[in-house]
């Protein structure tokens, strides 16, 4: 046989060594490919089975979650509302707690010049009068009447100033009033909330800085922030100074509330805003404070409300509001 | 400078293909006389002859290499039943081979004394080192913990020798020998640039379910359920498939990782699986396409390139997991001709489809021991 021929023979038989080989591959991976079809398309059907399910279970999962946020909102509501008669309760009973003492000397002095008045009226009935036991009697009475006239005049401004406070806490009117002014009149409406012994409130500013706005939500978020820094701010007998200054710059009325209190940990002070938030939940704080006082100043009085805090030093509250509201 | 030369023959009679393959080496390499060598062989082949042919032809050649599923090369581009030889002649840069016998009984320590043993032969640098370790008597996470422990941050490839889904008996290659149960490993030292790629394309799917008992690689419970009862769901009670390897999340983290399984047991309904997995792992079912597939060989690929540090790479090395050649089926060739898309360059290269891909991971540089995915590994002089 020619050395061509033998080449193409073994060359032929390579093919053929290869194609055998092919071809018994072929089989097996055929076989191997068919059952592994099979399995993908169960294990897709199963899968598309698995979706189905977890799709109802997340649909159920969803209206469920969406009940729970509308009854969490309602109750939210509620809670608010709750919060805003709360303080209006507390109002009414520094109130009733301020009025008393004025009212309280003066029925005792009342009292006591009409004792000395009957005392006056025997005498001069048994025709004993003398001239020195009149003049001591007028005494009485010129004094008397004096304390009774200071302490009702002193009763009817705290009511003033508390029918402003408590009218404006529950309307909605706007109207134009002095920042100041204002800021003082519900310092004086908070006073019996504090003891004045260990407290003092200093109100710093220009009087003839006026705002167009809702006083009576300045009155809450002013209420609410005092009201916290003596909850949270000082121990039973520490001292404490609460500071108001009032600037403008621009149209912006600047009003910095500051306590020198025992301030906020930095872990805490990004969440102090948010509801239900409060480290005095034993004390029966709900949390909504100053989350009423955030949406305040920033719904209604349109403006801006900023915390900064040092451990042990106090608390800066810087609240930035338009000088008229839209 | 580094001379790779590439021999591949798909003809199933073992000294012909042999012979074959050393003719085309030898023509590329002319006279020069090679260091070291890969070798990629069918199950089939009489691995015996072929080690003994090459060592003829090449005396002192350092020499590893395993069976595979299927074989990929520049020359014959991808082939089932064929044998496939890279060869490495350079005189700046040393390879050495080592072995690590009867792995399965001390898998860290053996593997770790293999390099050791190719260490302690070297004068250079290590730059990294190749593997194809055993993969059915132990576990390969295991061989690979001993390599790193010798190796310290010395990348290392390769791939776990196959048996063309017999899941039986695999064959490791070192110089003359045909091993079982053991780590051929081969450093490579001196001016060596090198980059590499790993691409997956299995997505999870179905749910997500808790790993409750599991030993290494044998996963005993899952849900509280034996594992066994986790697959029967997604296959019609079939056995666990290694196609649907199981995406690993480790607890707490979201990048996953694949492990396929390479038996089970019935009575006790554990499933073993090819690496490791740390305990309360969460676990997915996974699929994938053909697309899927060839896209993530691409982006592999293109990935090496892309950071290759030199000029221009003189050789390529691809490990590309034998579940990929399944789910490719007719067109795993379409795997190669995206590689070979994707490269600057047409390159010389070789490799072979594994029961497991070693590579180190993208974002740390650690080895680690993948499944499913393809590497691509650049080499080229400095």
């Amino acid at each position: 046989m020619s050395p061509k021929f033998e080449l193409e023979i073994k060359q032929l038989n390579k093919e053929i060594r290869i194609l055998k080989k092919k071809l018994e591959r072929s089989e097996v991976d055929r076989a191997r490919l068919e059952a592994t079809n099979r399995s993908k398309e169960f294990l897709l059907k199963r899968v598309i089975c698995d979706l189905q399910e977890y799709q109802s279970i997340l649909e159920k999962k969803s209206s469920d979650l969406e009940q729970a946020f509308n009854e969490l909102t309602k109750m939210k509501d509620k809670l608010v509302e709750t919060e805003k008669m709360a303080a209006l309760g507390s109002l009414v009973a520094g109130v009733a707690h301020e009025i008393s003492t004025p009212v309280g000397t003066s029925v005792t002095l009342a009292s006591t010049l009409m004792d000395e008045t009957r005392s006056l009226m025997m005498t001069v009935k048994t025709g004993q009068l003398k001239r020195s036991t009149l003049n001591n009697y007028l005494d009485i009475a010129k004094e008397s009447t004096n304390l009774i006239l200071n302490n009702l005049n002193r009763a009817g401004e705290l009511v003033q100033s508390f029918k402003q406070v408590a009218v404006d806490q529950s309307s909605l009117e706007q109207r134009t009033f002095s920042v100041k002014h204002y800021l003082e009149e519900v310092a004086i409406s908070l006073s019996p909330q504090f003891r004045k012994d260990l407290h003092t409130v200093t109100i710093e500013g220009n009087d003839a800085i006026a705002i167009h706005s809702y006083p009576g939500a300045l009155a809450q978020v002013v209420t609410n922030l005092m009201t916290n820094s003596l909850i949270h701010g000082y121990s039973q007998q520490a001292k404490g100074h609460l500071r108001f200054d009032v600037t403008k710059y621009n149209d912006q009325i600047v009003i910095q509330y500051r306590d020198d209190g025992c301030g906020i940990p930095t872990q805490i002070l990004e969440k102090i805003f948010e509801p239900f938030f409060t480290t005095a939940r034993e004390k029966g704080g709900s949390g909504l404070g100053l989350h009423i006082t955030y949406n305040l100043v920033t719904q209604k009085l349109q403006g801006r409300i900023a915390v900064q805090s040092e451990v042990g030093k106090g608390t800066l509250f810087t609240i930035e509001l338009p000088t008229s509201v839209t | 400078m580094l001379k790779v030369a590439i021999g591949h023959s798909s003809d199933p009679d073992s000294l012909e293909a042999v012979k074959e393959v050393i003719q085309q080496c030898q023509s590329t390499l002319a006279d020069q006389t090679p260091q070291a060598g890969l070798l990629f062989a069918a199950i089939d082949f009489d691995h015996h002859l072929i080690l003994q042919q090459i060592n003829e032809a090449f005396p002192k050649i350092e020499l590893i290499g395993g069976t595979t599923d299927g074989e990929i090369s520049s020359v014959l581009e991808f082939q089932q039943d064929s044998l496939t030889l890279m060869l490495f002649c350079a005189d700046d840069i040393e390879f050495r081979a080592s072995i690590g016998r009867n792995v399965s009984q001390n898998p860290e320590a053996i593997a770790r004394q293999a390099v050791e043993t190719a260490k302690h032969r070297l004068t250079l640098p290590i730059q990294l080192c190749i593997t194809v370790p055993e993969s059915l008597t132990t576990s390969t996470v295991s061989i690979l913990q001993g390599l790193k422990a010798a190796l310290g941050t010395i990348p290392i490839f390769g791939g776990a020798a196959a048996d063309q889904w017999q899941y039986k008996r695999t064959y490791q290659f070192f110089n003359t020998e045909v091993l079982s149960d053991a780590v051929p490993v081969l450093l490579v030292a001196g001016k060596l640039f090198f980059s590499y790629g790993v691409a997956g394309g299995w997505r999870p799917i179905g749910k997500r379910s808790l790993i409750t008992k599991v030993n290494k690689n044998i996963i005993y419970e899952i849900d509280g359920k034996p594992a066994l009862d986790f697959y029967h769901y997604y296959l019609n009670n079939s056995a666990p498939d290694a196609v649907y390897p199981l995406a690993v999340f480790p607890p707490g983290q979201e990048q996953f990782f694949l492990r396929g399984s390479v038996g089970h047991d019935l009575e006790r309904g554990s499933i073993t699986v090819s690496g490791d997995i740390p305990e309360h792992s969460v676990v997915q079912i996974t699929d994938a396409s053909i697309d899927d597939v060839v896209m993530a060989s691409q982006t592999a690929s293109t990935e090496a390139w892309a950071k290759y540090p030199g000029q221009a790479p003189d050789a390529a090395i691809f490990f590309s997991c034998a579940w990929r050649r399944h789910i490719l089926g007719t067109r795993a060739n379409e795997e190669y001709q995206a590689i070979a898309h994707s490269s600057k360059q047409v390159i010389t290269g070789c490799g072979f489809y594994t029961y497991g891909e070693i590579a180190p991971l993208s974002d740390t540089g650690q080895t680690f021991f993948h499944n499913t995915t393809f590497v691509t590994l650049l080499i080229g002089s400095q």
